[in-house]
């Protein structure tokens, strides 16, 4: 073993010494002696580099890991007593004193605002000479490195790279279709027409017109109903974000699309087609209205809300909710606007005072080997999954543990939030088969449409958005609901409105975001 | 009024001990200052050892955070730490004092803050009041025990409480309303219902609590007080009036000065959780602007100045009610 090992590093040497990229297989282990790293690892899951949490023990991940790699991860994790990521976050950068690894949730704005800074070692240089298998994948997707960027144009962070295409869906109470002999709606206008049905016919046959024809958890999930009418809610996977319009980033809440999209919604909601209630009812909105029999259509995750089919089977008679297509708009586009996106803004970053940067890069490559990729996806071969005609297929034993198979994963160490390339299948062998009915019917056709990612500020920039953006977005959403509610008519109101964002700073920082998006995405 | 010696007491010796000074001092040689402190402190050592307790949770809970109220003067930064981000003098201030949105939060803050000293104060001690006048013991056990509960509630199921209270199909309020033909109104969304639903909320979950410090000081009124003007032949109504409310009187005005220097910290925790864009307009306070624009946004700097803001205010108006209560009632914090 220890033979081999050297000449494993023999080759590993001269392949480094001629400059040529080795195959990851060939790196391993890293270093010939083992070699100790420290890591803050917060992420919702657990607070600390270990199962749950308990960083007493090992994931059996990590003892993988250590055996191939020779690298052995020791948490140092600050904040472990809270579970928000920010609070430790601001922590870990108020002591000064950072381990070498910083991972976790939500770490690009704190590691691309302090990595200039020289908290974190810039990894472009790293990544080119040290890590082929990280390398090869951002040369397949470009727009990816740029949108991991820092202001100053060099890469602090490897993210997690979520895989897979869906998010939410659009769902309809098919039994209540057929009760009324109606079909999934197509477009906007027979949209309208099966929740004016819904409203009116009864079809949870209690004699009551209680039915809440359109209902949604999160009220911004109503703002979907914009894009039928071709504007837009948001640019990205969070609400109210600026979208690149024509290759210029502009805020979908000032466009004329929405004040046609908005005047509808209007509409709708003084008609009873969409729950009164829906900015108060919260998260339990699901769970109450088909529960009771009351909703009849939402816009919700693919996953969370096939779910109900198997809950709501013996409570709600016939009780079959189902995704449908996205209803063509009026000029006849069909999209959906939520999606995954395929960068997250959590993954891990090496910090200035890690003496071994060179073997993190490379250890943090490891995680993008077929190998590596394969364990931090399904944990270990042979205790959780096998391979199975070159796939690798959970165990029955984990399918049919009655827990998720994603909370079985956090504890074994696989899909914990490091850097690494998230692989479809994972979820996809634990998707029910009405969701995975879903994801067809959506594969379909070309839903999908590009996320704005996101852009990094320099100082000047950050401190015109800083300035003007929260003001404005404030503004934006207490005229948006106060329009959605009736008090005010966003037609008649259109042109102060804009007036009013100018007087505001819109423009100023829509100056900043495309100077930052042309900086960055070389527009 | 002066018969509370914790007051009044605490000036009276240090007026005698200056007139001492004084007389002595012209009469004889003047032992230095020094050796007076040094005299004072070998007679009063342990007074002063019982202090020092009191004064480490000061300094470390409360003087050593003041260090970083710099940082609303500072372009801060958390990795380059407090002393070395660069000074900016007051643009954190401009930037707020420039800013519509938090001028209106403060306007709100003040309204929200008055309604609740005007309608939130006397609540406690009228309870205390009738708490008091309650003969069965049993019941006034049990009643005091319900209006506690709700202070040990946490704010987030209170405010599902309140919004299942107000809403429109299910709730209590509007169902009520339906048997007097009243259309159900969207409480929560309606800007004009806001502050009502907001401070009504408040006195409901801590008037009770609240209601803890008069009951201390009516148990401390002396019953012979009560006897003598039983023999008098007062009634209990008179009694209320005559004996109980000017007991407790000083507790009273201690009570609202301090109230009055925490009046600008509204639970902001329960305003998150019951605003919403629409009724902005009267719910923002300056603790969710800041909240949204510095905590969210991760500007730290101009939070510190705005909260900073905020403990000046909050200072001025504990220092003008004492003065104010100093000056008519005699009766104050210092």
């Amino acid at each position: 073993m220890r033979n081999l090992s050297l000449t494993m590093l023999a080759t590993t040497a001269l392949t480094a010494a001629i400059a040529v990229p080795a195959s990851a297989e060939s790196h391993l282990p890293i270093t010939e002696e083992p070699l100790e790293l420290t890591i803050h690892m917060h992420w919702p899951r657990a607070q600390g580099y270990g199962p749950g949490g308990d960083t007493s023990k090992l994931y059996p991940v990590e003892e993988v890991a250590r055996e191939k790699t020779n690298i052995h991860l020791i948490d140092q994790t600050s904040g472990r007593n809270t579970k928000d990521n920010n609070e430790a976050m601001n922590l870990l950068l108020a002591t000064g004193d950072l381990p070498d690894i910083v991972g976790g949730n939500l770490i690009k704005q704190p590691v691309n605002q302090y990595g200039p800074e020289g908290a974190f070692v810039p990894l472009n240089d790293l990544v080119e000479d040290h890590a082929p298998n990280i390398k090869a994948w951002f040369d397949d997707h470009p727009e990816i490195w740029d949108a991991i960027k820092a202001y100053d144009g060099n890469v602090y962070y490897i993210p997690y790279l979520p895989d897979g295409k869906y998010a939410r869906a659009w769902f309809v109470r098919q039994d209540w279709l057929d009760a009324l002999g109606l079909e999934a709606p197509d477009n906007v206008e027979e949209l309208y027409d099966v929740l004016v049905a819904f409203r009116d016919q009864d079809p949870n046959g209690n004699g009551v017109q209680d039915e809440i024809p359109f209902f949604v958890r999160d009220w911004e999930e109503v703002l979907r109903l914009l894009t039928l009418w071709d504007a837009r809610s948001t640019g990205a996977d969070v609400y109210h974000q600026f979208y690149v319009k024509d290759g210029r980033v502009v805020h979908p809440y000032a466009q004329e699309a929405y004040r046609d999209g908005l005047a509808n919604i209007a509409q709708w909601y003084e008609e009873g087609l969409i729950d009164p209630e829906v900015f108060t009812r919260g998260s339990s909105a699901r769970d109450y209205l088909l529960g009771e029999n009351l909703g009849g259509m939402t816009h919700d995750w693919f996953a969370s809300t096939s779910g109900y089919n198997v809950a709501l089977e013996d409570k709600v008679e016939g009780f079959n909710f189902i995704p449908f297509l996205p209803p063509k708009s009026v000029s006849g586009v069909r999209i959906e606007e939520n999606r995954r996106i395929p960068m997250k803004p959590d993954g891990w970053a090496i910090s200035y005072s890690n003496d071994h940067p060179v073997e993190t890069i490379k250890y943090f490559d490891y995680w993008f080997s077929e190998e590596g990729a394969l364990l931090a996806n399904f944990g270990v071969e042979g205790k959780t999954w096998d391979m199975i005609d070159g796939a690798p297929v959970y165990k029955d034993e984990v399918l049919s543990s009655g827990q998720p198979v994603n909370s079985q994963m956090y504890l074994e160490g696989a899909q914990v939030y490091r850097g690494y390339p998230q692989d479809y299948r994972y979820e996809w062998q634990w998707t029910r088969d009405s969701a995975r009915k879903g994801i067809e019917l959506y594969d379909t056709e070309d839903l999908l449409i590009e996320q704005f990612l996101g852009v990094a500020f320099n100082k000047e920039e950050q401190e015109v958005y800083d300035r003007y953006f929260p003001s404005i977005q404030t503004y934006m959403l207490e005229r948006q609901q106060a329009w959605i509610l009736g008090s005010g008519d966003i037609q008649e109101d259109w042109d102060s409105y804009i007036e009013t964002l100018n007087k505001m700073g819109y423009e100023e920082v829509l100056e900043v975001m495309n100077s930052a998006y042309e900086r960055q995405y070389g527009g | 009024m002066s018969n509370d010696p914790n007051f009044t007491g605490a000036a009276g010796p240090a007026t005698e001990e200056l007139i001492f000074d004084a007389s002595e001092a012209r009469r004889a040689r003047r032992p230095s200052r020094i050796q007076r402190v040094g005299d004072h402190l070998r007679r009063e050592w342990q007074l002063y050892v019982m202090l020092i307790p009191t004064i480490l949770w000061l300094a470390v809970f409360l003087y050593k955070p003041m260090y970083g109220l710099q940082i609303a003067f500072k372009d801060y930064s958390i990795f380059r730490g407090v002393a070395a981000s660069p000074w900016i003098g007051f643009e954190h201030f401009q930037t707020l004092f420039g800013n519509d949105q938090f001028l209106r939060a403060l306007k709100n803050t003040i309204i929200i803050s008055f309604y609740g000293l005007l309608f939130g104060f006397p609540m406690p001690i009228i309870l205390a009041l009738m708490f008091n006048e309650i003969l069965k013991q049993s019941f006034k056990k049990t009643a005091q025990t319900i209006v506690y509960l709700p202070h040990f509630i946490s704010s987030v199921i209170i405010a599902g409480i309140v919004i299942t209270a107000f809403s429109p199909s299910a709730g209590i309020v509007n169902t009520f309303l339906g048997w007097i033909g009243v259309e159900p109104i969207y409480f929560l969304t309606k800007p004009e219902w806001f502050r009502p639903i907001f401070v009504g909320t408040g006195i409901w979950q801590e008037a009770g609590f609240q209601s803890i410090v008069y009951l201390a000081a009516i148990a401390g009124v002396s019953p012979t007080l009560y006897e003598s003007a039983v023999v008098d032949g007062a009634s209990r109504w008179q009694m209320m009036w005559k004996i109980t409310i000017p007991s407790i009187l000083p507790t009273i005005i201690i009570m609202l000065i301090i109230r009055i220097g925490n009046m600008l910290e509204i639970s902001f925790e329960m305003i998150i959780l019951l605003y919403q864009p629409a009724t902005y307009e009267t719910a923002d306070v300056v603790n969710t602007f800041i909240y949204r624009q510095g905590i969210q946004g991760g500007q730290y700097d101009l939070a510190a100045a705005a909260g900073l803001f905020n403990a000046v205010v909050a200072f001025v108006l504990v220092m003008t009610a004492n003065t104010i209560s100093k000056r008519y009632s005699r009766t104050s914090l210092w």
